[in-house]
């Protein structure tokens, strides 16, 4: 069911343009069933997704509700799936998305997890996974006085995976997660591969046994659907690959 | 729902997750409340470094730290908080390595540094490398090491609950109210030791770097109940935001060797800071700026912004060490780094001010008594280690050493207590009702009108440059907003993450702290670090070498003041 | 979700399941058909004119043991590959329990009859 609100005309400024967004509403306190909802929302040029959905917020449907903070792509609250793929609202142009005069924008929360109202999903699962692969540095032994000494080739190794902002934009696109719960995700591999590839990290023999298990790396069908989504760039499903090549051969 | 712990820390960004960590050494039991989850705080975005005389690169020595600190403060700072901080940050940096924090490394395998504005060598000779870094992420890779530690040692979160309230009985603080936003239901948490670790109110201006969260929610409840807020008039405009946005672009990308250019293409800073140049202090520079732009030297149609730029740079150096600012720059301006220059403006970045606490993080509610059971640690506190401007880095210096302090400090007191202090009989009496009025108030002003009005005139008549004049005007247009604050009005009834009420709450901090800072400062007849009088352009030492004090009182807002401590360096002229 | 709490339960549950190699099988046996299929193919519609193609030719080739086990390593590899990516997909899309097993198990034997009636047929010619 598709509501269009019944408004007059929004004025628009000769620096603006007209798009509308087309945002997945559910409120289980309302109405048990989940329904699409049209709003008319003026832009500017550099307007982020973000900027528009607070302008239905703010001056259209104060109930319209979604995580966000930092509002450049830092924090990584506002995932959501944007005309179909997995985005950071903070961190896509309106323009970007085909964002014309007249042109539509669809607006739903990320798939696999359950929503609790409109765009927010119950993160937890999520955040389960990504405890159960032990992400921090394990070691032993006494600690140094000073830094530990790591080279920069080494360091580089891992480079890519630290930039994980637990969005879990990969995780809701990835199409097995969507079919399987118990599978832990790109995310959490992601950042066991931060910590297996770690030269100072003593721990990637307990991380590999457990990335071993039967709802571990081995789901992974290779789709690549969670590099496209990453807002980070992280290659994740090399990661993946690399992740895979260090059980096969038994070595980081 | 009643929940009960020894340690109570409120807040989960560096500061927070810091004292957690220390706290749980003490054998107590811990939980953190947070608005956000822990990974979402706004420790994240920061991005230059973490400065500590490690003196990989250079030689370096906590001394020079400690002058810096002292000096880039405008000599506000408090030197004993100063002496603790900067011979702490050097264990605190090796610590961070130790729990896993993958900094750059120098080619012979240690922790890399940069340059950054306002740290020098021998006292203000020349430009050292302090600021240790990870790429152009440091904060983010600090909020994750710590985060992940806390998953390590197993603590207690409490996510997206949202503290309204502290319970202070008969002058000692007893636990918190707080707000889950996934049902609405209140919580009542007691406990022996609360952590204010909730960060800043960026939020009260416009153009700012600030998260949208960060509404300075546990300053103003402090504040309510009519306990002081230190040097409020103090708050730092760091002097490169993307223009109109206000996303960060940090000193690193000076400390690399970025330079500001007006429409002349001239390299303004040589005029105002001859020495250091670029890297003079964020006040200094922030002010050059927006001289630059008052005197038609700005860029752009409309002349209101200056250049960042990095064109002289190999692209392989942004790539290696600023590749998420050259990113910002393309993703929300469409500028290419590589041979553009990035279109900057002063954005509001971090509060000097806050909670007052002496440098056991403990939380003072007047010039020398505690209130027991109550610390404070990170932006939300002033302690004062920043006095009138913070240097770049010392702020994640500041959450890590004084985390550290706050998390020992709290688990010692909670120790020393038999058995907690009884709540009082109605602990969610206030918040029942304040949210009951917001929600069913039925008022008709919209908070959003409300708070981007608050952003304008704090802009234009608070921000960098000040005046008697336009701290009046602010005034006015803030007691105006108050008025229409009474009638806003709510349109989601329902429990379930009600944000619009949130908003609606953390409205009603922003007008408090907005109205603090603007009558602390229009008292402050001086010009000092981040505070600029135009009518008053130059640092008065005879009267107002001193802390700014502000109480509530009743309607209005009573001042005080609290010396500074001074011990090894006597103030000088501050030119760089 | 991993239940593991210890390296030892990691290992132990780890090693109850043969992922890795089924996964390293799926590369090895995808590899070696390429080149047997190929072969099978050249050998059968390229090498050999479609007058010299008759029943008594193929008997004879058969009788040949290097042939007959060329052929049933295709059968076998084939078979296997095609049954273990089949497996994969029911898992990711049956997601119910007893439907889950209701499906493997009829898919299973349905192949393994193929896979019996294959072999019988392949090695009954003398």
């Amino acid at each position: 069911m598709t509501v269009t609100q019944e408004r007059p005309a929004v004025e628009v400024a000769d620096h603006q343009q007209l798009v509308t967004l087309k945002i997945r509403r559910y409120d289980p306190e309302v109405d048990p069933e989940a329904n699409w909802q049209e709003f008319q929302v003026p832009v500017e040029k550099g307007d982020r997704l973000l900027d528009a959905l607070h302008h239905v917020k703010w001056y259209l449907d104060g109930s319209l509700t979604f995580r966000r903070s930092c509002a450049h792509g830092v924090c990584g609250s506002d995932a959501m799936r944007v005309n179909g793929v997995n985005r950071l609202a903070c961190k896509v142009l309106v323009k970007d998305l085909g964002g014309r005069d007249g042109d539509t924008i669809t607006v739903e929360p990320i798939k696999g997890l359950a929503v609790l109202k409109d765009l927010v999903v119950d993160m937890d699962p999520f955040f389960e996974a990504f405890k159960s692969i032990k992400p921090f540095l394990i070691t032993s032994g006494n600690e140094p006085t000073r830094e530990r000494l790591q080279s920069a080739e080494d360091r580089a190794r891992f480079e890519d995976t630290t930039k994980c902002i637990m969005c879990a934009a990969c995780t809701t696109a990835c199409p097995v997660f969507w079919n399987d719960e118990a599978y832990f995700g790109p995310q959490a591999i992601v950042m066991a591969h931060r910590f297996i590839f770690d030269s100072r990290d003593e721990g990637a023999d307990e991380r590999l046994e457990i990335l071993n298990e039967k709802e571990g790396v081995w789901r992974c069908r290779t789709t690549f659907n969670c590099t496209d989504a990453c807002p980070r760039g992280i290659q994740v499903t090399k990661a993946i690959q690399e992740v895979k090549r260090a059980l096969i051969f038994r070595k980081v | 729902m009643h929940h009960k712990y020894d340690v109570l820390v409120v807040g989960a960004g560096g500061a927070g997750l810091m004292a957690a960590l220390y706290a749980a050494k003490g054998d107590v039991s811990v939980a953190v409340i947070s608005k956000l989850y822990p990974t979402r705080s706004h420790t994240g975005a920061a991005q230059g470094g973490v400065g500590a005389a490690l003196g990989n690169i250079g030689e370096d020595h906590w001394e020079w730290h400690m002058f810096d600190t002292i000096k880039g403060g405008d000599y506000l700072t408090d030197q004993d908080a100063a002496e603790v901080f900067s011979k702490d940050v050097i264990d605190a940096v090796y610590e961070l390595e130790h729990m896993g924090l993958p900094f750059s490394r120098t080619p012979e395998g240690k922790i890399a540094q940069r340059k950054f504005g306002g740290h020098t060598r021998e006292f203000g000779k020349a430009a050292v490398e302090r600021s240790c870094y990870a790429k152009d992420r440091t904060g983010h890779m600090i909020l994750q090491t710590l985060y992940q530690q806390n998953v390590k040692e197993g603590t207690t979160f409490f996510n997206e609950f949202h503290v309204l309230d502290l319970i202070i009985e008969n002058g000692r603080c007893c636990g918190v109210v707080a707000f889950e936003l996934a049902t609405g239901e209140i919580h009542t948490f007691q406990a022996k030791s609360v952590i204010l670790a909730s960060g800043g109110y960026g939020r009260i201006f416009k153009i700012t770097s600030n998260a949208l969260t960060l509404s300075g929610d546990l300053m103003s409840i402090y504040y309510r109940k009519g306990l002081p807020l230190e040097d409020m008039e103090f708050y730092q405009f760091h002097p490169t935001g993307l223009t109109k946005l206000g996303i960060l672009i940090t000193e690193g990308v000076r400390g690399e060797g970025g330079i500001l250019r007006n429409k002349d293409g001239e390299r303004f800073m040589e005029r105002y800071a001859p020495t250091i140049k670029d890297l003079a202090p964020r006040d200094m520079v922030a002010r050059a700026i927006y001289t630059e732009i008052r005197a038609g030297r700005g860029c752009g149609p409309a002349g209101d912004h200056i250049f960042l730029d990095l064109t002289h740079l190999p692209p392989e150096q942004l790539d290696a060490k600023l590749p998420d600012i050259t990113e910002f720059a393309r993703t929300y301006l469409g500028i290419e780094p590589y041979t553009d220059p990035i279109p900057i403006q002063p954005t509001a970045h971090y509060a000097m001010g806050g909670v007052p606490t002496n440098i056991d993080a403990q939380v003072l509610r007047n010039n020398t008594d505690i209130v027991p059971g109550l610390f404070a640690a990170g932006e939300v506190a002033c302690v004062s280690v920043h006095g009138a401007n913070r240097l770049g880095t010392n702020s994640l210096l500041d959450i890590n050493v004084f985390g550290r302090r706050g998390g020992l400090s709290a688990a010692a007191y909670a120790n020393s207590l038999a058995a907690h202090v009884d709540l009082p009989d109605n602990p969610v009496d206030d918040v029942v009702a304040l949210l009951q009025r917001l929600r069913d108030g039925g008022g008709t002003e919209n908070v959003a009108t409300i708070r981007s009005e608050l952003q304008e005139t704090m802009d234009a008549h608070a921000s960098v440059y000040r005046t008697e004049e336009t701290l009046k005007q602010a005034e006015v247009d803030i007691a105006g907003l108050k008025a229409r604050y009474v009638h806003v009005g709510v349109a989601d009834r329902g429990l379930r993450y009600n944000t619009e009420l949130l908003e609606a709450v953390e409205l009603g901090f922003l007008l408090d702290l907005a109205e603090v800072m603007v009558v602390s400062a229009k008292a402050r007849n001086e010009s000092r670090g981040g505070h600029f009088r135009e009518d008053f352009p130059h640092r008065d030492d005879v009267n107002f070498m001193r802390h700014t004090m502000a109480y509530k009182d009743g309607g209005d807002i009573r001042l005080d003041y609290k010396p500074v401590v001074q011990t090894r360096y006597q103030p000088m002229e501050r030119k760089y | 979700m991993i239940k593991a709490k210890s390296l030892t339960d990691a290992r132990s549950q780890a090693g109850s399941n043969n992922e890795l190699t089924w996964w390293i099988f799926m590369r090895i046996s995808g590899l070696l058909l390429v080149f047997l299929v190929l072969g099978h193919i050249y050998m059968t519609f390229i090498q050999v004119s479609e007058s010299d193609a008759t029943y008594d030719a193929v008997v004879s080739k058969l009788s040949n043991p290097a042939w007959k086990f060329y052929d049933w390593l295709i059968l076998v590899l084939a078979v296997m590959h095609g049954v273990n990516g089949a497996r994969y997909s029911i898992e990711d899309y049956v997601r119910s329990r007893p439907n889950r097993f209701w499906v493997k198990g009829v898919f299973f034997s349905v192949v393994g009859i193929i896979l019996v009636l294959g072999t019988v047929g392949l090695f009954s010619i003398r």
